[in-house]
């Protein structure tokens, strides 16, 4: 049974500016999702919408098959972390966790002991008498997590809580949360604008842009066949080298000098792109262009070299190339590409949609 | 930072009037009314003797005196802790509105600029057992109000005429204090399943609780020595001894009664709360709780 539906959900706020036009989505249960996008793009709109701290304008909330767009937060049976925790600070760690058992008049005895079972899940048995001011963040991170699952809520919403965390952390607090998630196996709704958070958690994405779900599918599925430039660009890090082009008979014209073979029945402006993990360095002959050398990021692990097409235009575009292992190549020389055809992403540059 | 000047003289020309202002109305009377507190003087002020501590035996042996304390713990609690309710109900329902929240703001801090006198003159005018149309109010709802004759009622006007204007500052701390309460500890409460009234009691008012004991301070601060014009407007310490606080009777003893001596002792007992009353304020504010 699907536990959560948004049905043609939408928010205007007061002021008249529409936050999410129209949205449609539903969860099954025990699910992770996760909203992803830029700054202001509305995710943290519609998590509070399903939450019941927004109201909704238009379309219609089911949770576990019951309308719910009118009920107050405390009906719906969700719990929600904060991205700021929004511990009480006045009240102990125990305090905390216990506020929501005993404002539904549960018993002094239940409520100790899930308490000190979530406490004892999370390893803050040590904290319980401590105040919020008096916990580190990854502390008070995972005290936020505990308030939510002492209630035992049909749905989690998170809205960016890591996002206070440094990136160590951060690594470490995404891994528990999806195990914590898999063990509890409560449907989960998690906002982030971290697309690598975003891709390591989700069952499934949601990439919202402007209020409209650009694309919703697995991570993998956004990854190999991303529906729009604006997802192409968002999902993978370092982004996707996407370049204006247009397909002709001789193929995809990235210049008037540059053509990249390739039979396609579709003609006229497109948007081309390559992920900079899929361009191979290769001999002089074999290669599809030339890049010149501007910078180069040696991570370790992986090596980025960041140069701009030598296609005897006056001003190259820019470009990423993902090379696996160290590598050292000279600023200002040039790195013969190949870049295969099956990696190439091609969208209509009019529709933006995906050919 | 620190500012340099130029010549050594400058900084004490500019502090000068204000070192003048602070000489010759706090430190020379404060100074007079001391050394006043140990000499008997005649009605006409012609001649003094030196009394000792006599001044001071005889005020802690009068029982007056220990009812004029009575009343001024009553009437400062009464003054306190009705204007910080007032103001705190005023507060929240400000902290509510979204449409013009500015009028309202701007209205519910005018009565501060009213002199306490004038303020006074004006709840007498309003009680006025015979013509005031509060009083008139009353009578048709049974209350028969004479606060000429009743000193309960006494007390209760001086307590409005007080509070009444102390409200506008108690609103615009509790108002902050409330706006600095995150938004997203009240949608926590809320998801927690507690209702508004439990929100408030539970985790707004706890958050309160420094600008709560601050309030607290200042307002008994103000009861005790800054509603002198409002009792002499309004009921001029009576009737009988029914609003006679301690300040009141510095006056009425000293410049009514003509007992100087006396008069100036109360005073010193009257400097040492205020100077306890300050420290007490002063340590709070070093030692401010801080949620974050
Ligand atoms: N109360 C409000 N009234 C009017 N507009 C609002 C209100 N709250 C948010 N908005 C607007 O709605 C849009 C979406 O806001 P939202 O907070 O959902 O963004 P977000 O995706 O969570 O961004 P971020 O990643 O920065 O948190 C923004 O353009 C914002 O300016
Ligand atoms: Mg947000």
């Amino acid at each position: 049974m699907s536990d959560v539906v948004l049905k043609n959900i939408g928010k205007t706020y007061l002021n008249g500016f529409c936050a999410i036009p129209s949205m449609d989505l539903t969860i099954e249960e025990g699910e992770f999702i996760v909203l992803v996008g830029p700054s202001g793009c509305g995710k943290s709109t519609l998590l509070r919408m399903v939450a019941g701290l927004e109201s909704i304008t238009q379309g219609d909330l089911l949770i576990k098959g019951n309308k719910v767009n009118e009920k107050e937060p405390a009906d719906r049976d969700i719990a929600m972390v904060f991205q700021n925790y929004a511990l009480y600070p006045h009240m102990s760690v125990y305090g905390n966790m216990s506020y929501g058992l005993k404002n539904r008049g549960t018993s002094k005895a239940v409520i100790a002991e899930k308490v000190n079972a979530v406490a004892t899940m999370l390893g803050l048995e040590e904290l319980l008498e401590r105040k919020p001011r008096e916990l580190s963040g990854g502390q008070r991170q995972r005290v936020a997590m505990g308030r939510a699952m002492v209630r035992d809520p049909k749905v989690f919403l998170f809205d960016e809580p890591l996002s206070n965390l440094d990136a160590k952390l951060r690594v470490q607090m995404r891994m528990e949360i999806r195990q914590l998630q898999r063990k509890l196996g409560t449907t989960t709704l998690y906002v982030t604008h971290d697309q690598v958070e975003a891709m390591t958690l989700a069952d499934r994405l949601v990439v919202l842009n402007k209020g409209v779900a650009e694309q919703i599918g697995t991570p993998m599925d956004l990854y190999n066949k991303p529906a729009t430039p604006f997802v192409a660009a968002f999902i993978g890090s370092p982004s996707m080298n996407l370049f204006d082009a247009n397909l002709t008979e001789k193929g995809v014209s990235l210049s008037e000098s540059l053509y990249l073979p390739l039979p396609h029945a579709h003609r006229g402006s497109i948007v081309w792109g390559i992920r900079p993990e899929h361009l191979a360095i290769v001999d002089e002959q074999d290669a599809d262009f030339a890049l010149e050398i501007l910078a180069v990021e040696s991570l370790g692990a992986e090596t980025l070299v960041h140069g701009v097409l030598k296609d005897g235009s006056v001003q190259g575009k820019a470009m990423v190339v993902r090379l696996a292992g160290p590598h050292n190549p000279e600023l200002n020389s040039l790195l013969w590409l190949s870049a295969p055809a099956t990696h190439w992403h091609i969208f209509d540059a009019i529709t933006q949609q995906r050919l | 930072m620190t500012v340099t000047f130029p010549q050594k003289g400058l900084p004490w020309l500019l502090l000068l009037p204000q070192l003048l202002v602070t000489a010759i109305f706090f430190l020379w009377p404060a100074e007079q009314a001391l050394e006043q507190a140990f000499y008997q003087e005649d009605a006409f002020g012609l001649s003094r003797e030196f009394v000792g501590l006599e001044n001071f035996v005889y005020l802690f042996t009068d029982p007056l005196y220990y009812q004029s304390m009575l009343t001024t713990l009553v009437f400062s609690f009464s003054v306190a802790i009705m204007g910080m309710s007032v103001a705190l109900f005023l507060a929240v329902m400000a902290d509510r509105v979204i449409r013009g929240k500015l009028t309202y703001q701007t209205l519910l801090i005018w009565p501060y600029a009213v002199a306490p006198a004038l303020a006074g003159v004006l709840w007498w005018i309003l009680f006025d057992p015979s013509m005031g149309p509060i009083a008139l109010w009353l009578g048709s709802a049974g209350v028969d109000w004479n606060h000429y004759l009743d000193g309960n009622q006494a007390m209760i006007l001086v307590v409005i005429a007080s509070t009444w204007k102390q409200i506008s500052y108690n609103f615009l701390f509790f108002l902050a204090g409330l706006q600095a309460v995150p938004r997203s500890l009240i949608e926590a409460a809320s998801i927690d399943g507690a209702s508004p009234v439990k929100r408030f009691w539970t985790i707004v008012f706890p958050l309160l609780s420094p600008t709560t004991f601050f309030l607290l301070v200042v307002n008994l601060v103000y009861a005790f020595f800054e509603t002198f014009g409002v009792i002499d407007a309004t009921t001029k310490g009576g009737p009988g001894q029914s609003t006679n606080t301690l300040v009141y009777k510095v006056f009425e003893d000293g410049f009514i009664g003509l007992d100087l001596g006396g008069s100036a002792a109360q005073s010193v007992v009257l400097m040492a709360i205020v100077g306890v009353l300050t420290v007490i304020q002063f340590r709070f504010i070093e030692r401010k709780v801080q949620y974050s």
